[in-house]
């Protein structure tokens, strides 16, 4: 049966979202669809609800960060249940497709990440809707809503005593940034790892390079107000470019004897890619690159950066594989080995869902957890 | 005691060599005298003899691919002896400094490659000269001459059984492809390679994916005649790029279904960079840089490439620590699991020097071995 309930809508770019009473379709063959209890506010919902230099694609329902109840299932899906406790993600693993079956990627052929898609993938059609007027999806979660409708391989099934208010944040940002540093970087214990960006995937980054041991976690980030925060995530030192005269790589090449042993690239900005992997020492050092940039941007360096033995890397995602590796995480969480309190600095209720808007666009949240049961 | 030997000395750029009488002080102390028995030309020799934008350093003795016999060592040597079969190396290994200690790295700190240097560390001077006039070395090798003296770190003690004029291409040119892949791209048993450039290091990095066990080598190369012999070293398939309108990525990921496993760049050229970054599959790829390119070049590339999960590497003489791994590697070609004889397409004389130098500005052969031991 359809379901009415509330769902924050995007009317236009850059209107503050209403809430809004809408109906959502029953799910369909390979579908499922959530009661979500707790989202969270990501930049890449803000960057698209911006629609800057983008295709804008309005009415929408944002949000992809979230932790719920599964309400019910469509046909043919086995892997989840009514009752269970899930994240949905913006990304998918269909578990058959070369991506899948490789132990590396997580760049699902089938499943993964779209930017520009507002329905679902089966019909073409959006599972939301109001006074019969059609509202697009986003990223194939659209969390911002008491229940919504997403394919069964974009969603993790998890232990169901986990708070769900606490990891929903690995649904995205916590994790792209753990990830990075953990799987991609695997930074050596006693290693030197940079930094670059202190927002929730730069401190998620930091988290990572902590727990694997690194010795010193310089942070880098042109908001000094970040630091006193960022020592909770493991960093060490931080350089804030702006105080220097001299370009960032070679203050952090004399701060550690010729370049850190990894660095982590975590805003987007393509002129701190160049640096990250630039500031890293000859011989060894990894550069992982995590933010996206604009589509136009373009990545420069002298090929003898290479030649003289640095490795650039990149990540989607953390390289985690959504349905495998997420539920590792939340157990990971449990067992105390991962802190994500950290990470919230705010919580609203759904009524306020524009309060997160304005703390992230301030820059003066991490993440904003908004409370869709009302508990 | 000096010696006084045949050189083949390099009076000016791109001057044919001129076989003259000259002067070899003995070795001071850390340094070895070595006879030479055999020596080949590579790429890096002769752009350095042609010294186009670069600084002209004139007189000078070139060679750096070569393998003898010690004739006599210099205050505080122990690891080497008179008597003993060696390979000089353009690159050091100290044994002391980071990155010697280091597992990845082979860019000795006080060793590495210099290629402004025409003199030796020790003292500042050269140990050639001619009526009391000095003549610069190269790169601390200078195996253009019946005897050279080098820095024992840059020296390889190898097994005396080798044939000196097989094994003398295990200086530079073989290791530098072949450990392009083995070390550096690591492809797995039944991958799909694409190796940019069909010279000596290239067709070296093809041999290095055959005994890796790929199950596709794709050699790319403008010359069209390089494609028959390149059979010989595992290509499976050949493509001329100037035989395609569509750009080669594209080309390349036709033929292999989204994009190959591993690719090595062995040309120098910055567009083949990006083509061998671009070709690459995303979730897994891994680009190996190896080719040397102009010392303005810039490489550019759409970030998105990383964040698709490709990794771009580079390397320095196939990441071989000079000391540790090159007798491993001559053990190898004694044990049949290395082919060397392939590499070597003519023979010269030492007083025919030149022709090996024809032979390369002709696009001519992969290696010419030149005899410098008298019988």
């Amino acid at each position: 049966q359809v379901i009415k309930c509330k769902a924050a809508v995007a009317w236009a770019a850059g209107e503050p979202l209403k809430i809004e009473e809408v109906e959502v379709a029953p799910p369909q063959a390979m579908e499922v669809r959530i009661k979500i209890h707790y989202t969270a506010l990501c930049h890449t919902d803000v960057y698209f609800w911006e629609a800057k230099g983008q295709t804008p694609l309005f009415p929408r329902i944002l949000g992809h960060e979230a932790a719920g109840v599964v309400e019910s299932v469509g046909e043919g899906v086995t892997d989840l249940k009514e009752g269970d406790t899930v994240l949905p993600v913006f990304t998918g693993e269909c578990g058959e497709c070369r991506h899948c079956k490789s132990e590396e990627s997580n760049m699902c052929d089938l499943l993964r990440i779209n930017t520009e898609r507002g329905v679902m993938i089966s019909d073409g059609k959006t599972r939301f809707s109001k006074d019969g007027k059609p509202i697009y999806h986003f990223l194939g979660t659209s969390t911002f809503s008491e229940y919504t409708v997403a394919h069964a391989g974009c969603v993790a099934k998890i232990n169901p005593e986990a708070p769900l208010d606490k990891v929903c944040v690995l649904s995205c940002g916590a994790s792209t940034g753990m990830g990075a540093a953990l799987n991609v970087a695997k930074p050596k214990k006693g290693s030197t790892v940079a930094v670059f960006g202190l927002g929730a995937v730069g401190l998620g980054a930091a988290e990572g390079a902590r727990i694997a041991g690194a010795s010193r976690i310089i942070g880098i980030d042109l908001i000094s107000e970040r630091f006193e925060k960022a020592k909770l995530f493991g960093v060490t030192e931080f350089i804030n470019p702006l105080d220097h005269a001299k370009p960032v790589q070679e203050v952090i090449a004399e701060k550690t004897d010729g370049g850190v042993d990894y660095s982590i690239e975590c805003t987007g900005n393509v002129k701190a890619m160049i640096q990250a992997f630039e500031s890293c020492h000859d011989g060894w050092g990894v550069a992982v690159l995590v933010g996206v940039p604009h589509s136009d941007a373009v990545f420069q360096t002298s090929p003898l950066n290479f030649l003289t033995e640095r490795t650039l890397k990149g990540t989607f995602y953390g390289n985690y594989k959504p349905r495998s590796d997420l539920p590792g995480l939340v157990e990971m969480y449990l067992a105390k080995k991962i802190e994500l309190e950290k990470f919230i600095t705010h919580e609203v209720s759904f009524a306020d869902i524009n309060k997160a808007f304005d703390y992230m666009l301030k820059g003066e949240s991490l993440r904003c957890i908004i409370n869709l049961i009302g508990n | 005691k000096v010696i006084t030997c045949k050189a083949a000395v390099a009076w000016g750029p791109s001057q044919p060599l001129k076989i003259e009488e000259v002067q070899v002080a003995p070795p001071k102390a850390m340094e070895v005298r070595i006879k030479v028995h055999y020596t080949s030309l590579c790429h890096t020799d002769l752009v350095f003899w042609q010294a186009e934008g670069h600084t002209p350093i004139f007189p000078r003795i070139f060679g750096h691919e070569a393998a003898g016999v010690i004739e006599s060592v210099g205050e505080g040597v122990t690891d080497l002896k008179v008597g003993d079969c060696v390979l000089p190396v353009f690159t050091g290994e100290c044994k002391e400094c980071k990155h010697c200690k280091s597992e990845e790295s082979n860019m000795c700190d006080l060793l590495r490659i210099d290629t402004e240097r025409g003199v030796m560390m020790s003292d500042g001077n050269s140990r050639f000269s001619i009526n009391g006039k000095p003549i610069h070395h190269f790169l601390g090798t200078s195996t253009f001459s019946e005897y050279t003296v080098a820095h024992a770190g840059c020296v390889a003690k190898i097994n005396p059984k080798a044939p000196l004029d097989k094994v003398c291409v295990l200086s530079c040119g073989v290791p530098t492809g072949m450990g392009a892949t083995l070390n550096a791209g690591k492809p797995k048993k039944g991958s799909i390679v694409a190796v940019f450039g069909l010279g000596a290091v290239g067709l070296a990095a093809c041999e290095g994916a055959r005994i890796a066990g790929a199950a596709r080598i794709i050699g790319i190369d403008f010359n069209n005649e390089r494609s028959e012999r390149a059979k010989q070293f595992g290509v499976t398939e050949f493509i001329n790029p100037k035989e395609y309108e569509k750009p080669i990525q594209q080309v390349i990921a036709e033929k292999t279904d989204g994009g190959v496993d591993c690719s090595v760049e062995c040309t120098g050229s910055i567009e083949a960079m990006v083509q061998a970054l671009e070709c690459c599959h995303d979730g897994w790829g891994v680009a190996v840089l190896a080719g040397v390119p102009r010392a303005d070049a810039v490489f550019k590339t759409n970030p998105v490439n990383f964040l698709s999960e490709k990794t771009l590497k580079g390397t320095f003489f196939g990441n071989y620590k000079p000391r540790t791994d090159l007798p491993g590697l001559v053990e190898m070609y004694l044990n049949g699991e290395l082919e060397l004889d392939k590499f070597v397409t003519d023979k010269v004389s030492f007083s025919d020097i030149n022709k090996a130098f024809d032979h390369m500005l002709k696009g001519e052969g992969l290696r010419t071995v030149i005899k410098v031991i008298q019988d």
